[in-house]
């Protein structure tokens, strides 16, 4: 079996052109393709609001004015009710000492 | 260094064969290759794992439509050549890498359905040279070819010829030992033996002596 080189490379020779990696270049690039085909085929990423983590629930009945204030607080921090629910639960199990 | 992008939106026309041939030759020649798989069925990682890879040669895996330019771009530095391996279907992957080729090679089977699809990348590169305003050499190279030339061979080699087509000298022929790389790594030389080996050296080393001209030369 042969294993000598079959011809060496002389690196000095080999040049590299200079291309245009503009976005207005590379979208020019993508429309002629389009046209003929070449179109995305990465899979597209899923649209909408990603799901909650929290899937627990608790079944808890507040007297009126509590339940207000908790919605009234929640809504001024930008976070669910069940936010609220879990460091106050933290506060508890602190204060307890569970 | 130059970027050698293997296009061609037909599956099975031999890119990742051509691809690890054309790599592996380089880099015995001399060259610091990396070779990029932008396949999704990770034809050339395959190659990859299955041998420590040869001297010289680097494999980048998963590179997608999102990150293909700047990966190219990246890799796109003196002393070293970047080998594109293209997943065969018609995709903007394709546009971007052909859009960053110094030189395009389309590899065909010497049959009608494979020269019908693989002349799609060859009207992609004609619209992208027009949209960059600049010239994107290409060249096809037959595949999986037979001693005694077909026909039909003869028929699609005519008329690529006629339409100002480059065809590469020496087409990669039909070999026990091009497709047993794919199941031993490495390269030709370091693997055991399948069929002719001296043929098929020879053939490979050719091939990549053809391409590095038009490197060299410009096509």
């Amino acid at each position: 079996m042969s294993d000598g080189k079959a011809f060496s490379i002389d690196l000095g020779r080999l040049k590299s052109r200079e291309k245009d990696r503009s976005p207005q270049a590379i979208e020019r690039v993508e429309r002629a393709g389009e046209e003929l085909g070449f179109v995305s085929r990465d899979g597209q990423k899923r649209r909408g609001r990603k799901p909650s983590p929290r899937t627990g629930q608790v079944h808890a009945k507040v007297l009126p004015g509590i339940s207000e204030e908790i919605a009234i607080e929640a809504k001024r921090r930008g976070v669910q009710q069940g936010v609220l629910i879990e460091e106050a639960w933290t506060l508890y199990k602190e204060k307890s000492g569970i | 260094m130059p970027t050698i992008v293997i296009a061609s939106p037909k599956g099975g026309a031999g890119k990742s064969t051509t691809a690890v041939l054309l790599g592996t030759e380089l880099a015995h020649a001399g060259a610091n290759i990396v070779m990029l798989d932008c396949d999704p069925n990770h034809s050339l990682t395959l190659w990859a794992d299955r041998a420590p890879l040869p001297d010289r040669i680097r494999v980048l895996s998963n590179v997608t439509e999102s990150d293909i330019v700047r990966t190219i771009k990246q890799h796109d530095t003196d002393g070293q050549i970047v080998v594109v391996d293209l997943e065969g279907v018609a995709s903007r992957l394709v546009s971007r890498a052909i859009s960053q080729a110094d030189l395009v090679i389309t590899p065909m089977r010497a049959t009608t359905l494979d020269a019908t699809i693989g002349v799609r990348a060859l009207q992609l590169i004609a619209e992208e040279e027009e949209a960059l305003d600049r010239k994107i050499p290409h060249s096809v190279v037959f595949t999986m070819t037979k001693a005694i030339r077909s026909k039909q061979h003869s028929g699609i080699a005519e008329s690529l010829a006629g339409q100002g087509i480059d065809l590469i000298d020496p087409p990669l022929m039909e070999r026990a030992a091009f497709s047993a790389l794919f199941e031993f790594g490495g390269n030709l030389r370091n693997m055991p033996a399948q069929g002719n080996m001296d043929g098929a050296i020879e053939n490979a080393a050719l091939f990549a002596q053809a391409v590095y001209k038009r490197l060299a030369q410009g096509v």
